[in-house]
């Protein structure tokens, strides 16, 4: 892999983990409603908005693979 | 309370950053790019800024001249989404910047709020331990660890010989383990019993051998069928009852105290003394023939003075551990590691690891920062610099000087903490000093 490669690799991976990030605190605000720490339809809202960042962070890595992929047959 | 500006350009998570970061009693402000934050920061003071690395105008780290500039310069927590950034920042921007690595979860954002270091998890992952017991990189180490790999692949008899506190009973299950062996790992010390015990504690006993004896026991050469026995002490076995276990290392079997029939035994036996070598073969406390069958493979272990470099690696591990017991954040300073490294530890690692364990204690368990005492001290310590020079035919005087020199020495030439070890007053060390005429060096 040149550094070029190396360097949209870094990007999607990037793009990736952002989605994840906001997972992880959409996550934490969930268990926070559960706690009775913030009203309960919060936490409706933030599992729909896990559901929609996985399919975001799915949809980076399938860009990133026909990336890769073309660039194996190129 | 502390008010806190968050810099980052993904709105989805400084919205929900922000309703746990009130949530947590602090007030907070957003920015979604370098621009918007330099506008707040001429606005508000912040006590907490949480950076993103990597901003639509730019790094987060262009940020940083600015905030020198400030009356007053809030604590700067950088959050990247790439780990290997991290040792990047820490190289630019120094020890005093935290960072986060997405993703990010509320425990994190709590412990750069606080103050308190995060889960030390780099540090947690440096720390290998061999055969998942044992810690230390330097070369007597390595060297240990390879005699460790070859003789667990036999199963030769090792005798383990150390200074006490080296870790013998760490190395006899380190042996075990690495031996992939089928039976238990059993260990016992024969200078915890006395005379009329050991036989039954080794071989077992039947049922009303002797006074006491009300069901039959198992010793531990069968306990340790197929595994390895551990027998901590060796020397302090009477010799009386040395020719009993050589019977049992020659041929294999063990016939309880009391009982006549032989039962056979296979374990591999680690025997373990703090004596040297020497010792054992200038005084009588070990039967030859009995140093041979179980000294098939020696393996001294090297006092910790001799393997200075793992110290901090060591020190590191017992207060993780202490830390994990206790839900403590403690963290060792570099200069604090290098006391540790300075002195000689006669009780070696398990007088480290009890020194670690009382600093703990004695700190502040809301703050991070270890109190250590002034100074290191041991009692074995003392004992055994002065011992060789503690013989008939010498004048107090001169032993007088010896030991304030001694001292002196331990303290780095610190006489206000020399004389309050020596338990004399200031004045009355400088008169002696004044008297050996070594005073005009010094001052």
């Amino acid at each position: 892999m040149n550094e070029d490669d190396f360097a949209r690799l870094s990007q999607y991976v990037h793009d990736a983990r952002k989605p994840l990030n906001r997972i992880s605190m959409q996550a934490e605000l969930v268990k926070m409603a559960l706690n009775g720490d913030v009203p309960p339809e919060k936490a409706l809202n933030a599992l729909d908005k896990i559901i929609s960042s996985a399919k975001d962070c799915s949809d980076t890595l399938s860009e990133l693979t026909s990336e890769m992929g073309d660039k194996t047959t190129d | 309370m502390l008010t806190v500006l968050l810099v980052d350009d993904d709105a989805e998570f400084t919205e929900v950053a922000c309703t746990i970061i009130e949530f947590l009693g602090h007030e907070v402000l957003t920015a979604a790019n370098l621009e918007e934050a330099r506008d707040w920061l001429t606005k508000e003071t912040f006590d907490h800024i949480l950076l993103d690395f990597m901003l639509p105008d730019g790094s987060g780290a262009h940020l940083f001249d600015e905030l020198d500039k400030l009356p007053k310069r809030p604590r700067v927590t950088l959050i990247t989404g790439h780990p290997s950034v991290k040792s990047i920042i820490k190289g630019l921007c120094g020890p005093n910047i935290d960072y986060l690595v997405k993703p990010i979860q509320r425990e994190d954002i709590e412990a750069v709020l606080s103050g308190k270091p995060a889960e030390a998890e780099p540090t947690q992952a440096k720390i290998v331990k061999h055969f998942d017991l044992l810690i230390g990189e330097s070369a007597p180490m390595k060297e240990l660890y390879k005699l460790i790999e070859r003789v667990s692949r036999t199963s030769a008899n090792v005798m383990l010989l150390g200074e006490s506190g080296v870790g013998k009973e760490v190395v006899a299950a380190a042996i075990h383990r690495a031996s992939d062996s089928e039976g238990p790992y059993i260990a016992t010390n024969c200078g915890a019993f006395s005379k009329e015990l050991i036989g039954s504690e080794l071989f077992g006993h039947e049922k009303g051998a002797f006074t006491g004896a009300v069901g039959r026991k198992e010793g531990v050469f069968e306990q340790a069928e197929g595994g390895t026995l551990f027998l901590d002490e060796i020397t302090e076995m009477p010799i009386d009852m040395q020719p009993n276990l050589l019977r049992v290392l020659e041929n294999k079997v063990v016939i309880r105290v009391g009982g006549t029939k032989t039962i056979p035994v296979s374990c591999r036996v680690v025997s373990a003394t703090n004596r040297t070598m020497e010792e054992i073969a200038q005084s009588k406390i070990l039967r030859e023939d009995i140093y041979f069958r179980l000294a098939v493979f020696p393996i001294t272990i090297p006092p910790l003075r001799e393997r200075k470099e793992d110290i901090s690696l060591l020190a590191q591990n017992f207060i993780e551990e202490f830390n994990q017991d206790n839900d403590t954040q403690f963290t060792w300073q570099e200069s604090q590691l290098d006391t540790l490294h300075a002195y000689d530890w006669p009780g070696n690692v398990r007088e480290l690891r009890h020194f670690v364990h009382r600093a703990a204690i004695m700190s502040d368990p809301g703050q991070s920062n270890i109190e250590l005492p002034k100074t290191i001290e041991s009692p074995f310590a003392q004992k055994q610099s002065t011992a060789p020079a503690l013989q008939a035919g010498r004048t107090i005087e001169d032993v007088e000087k010896e030991l304030i020199y001694a001292t002196l020495e331990k303290v780095n030439g610190n006489k206000t903490m020399a004389a309050e070890m020596l338990g004399i007053s200031t004045k009355t060390l400088y008169n002696r000093l004044h008297a050996y005429g070594d005073l005009a060096k010094d001052e």
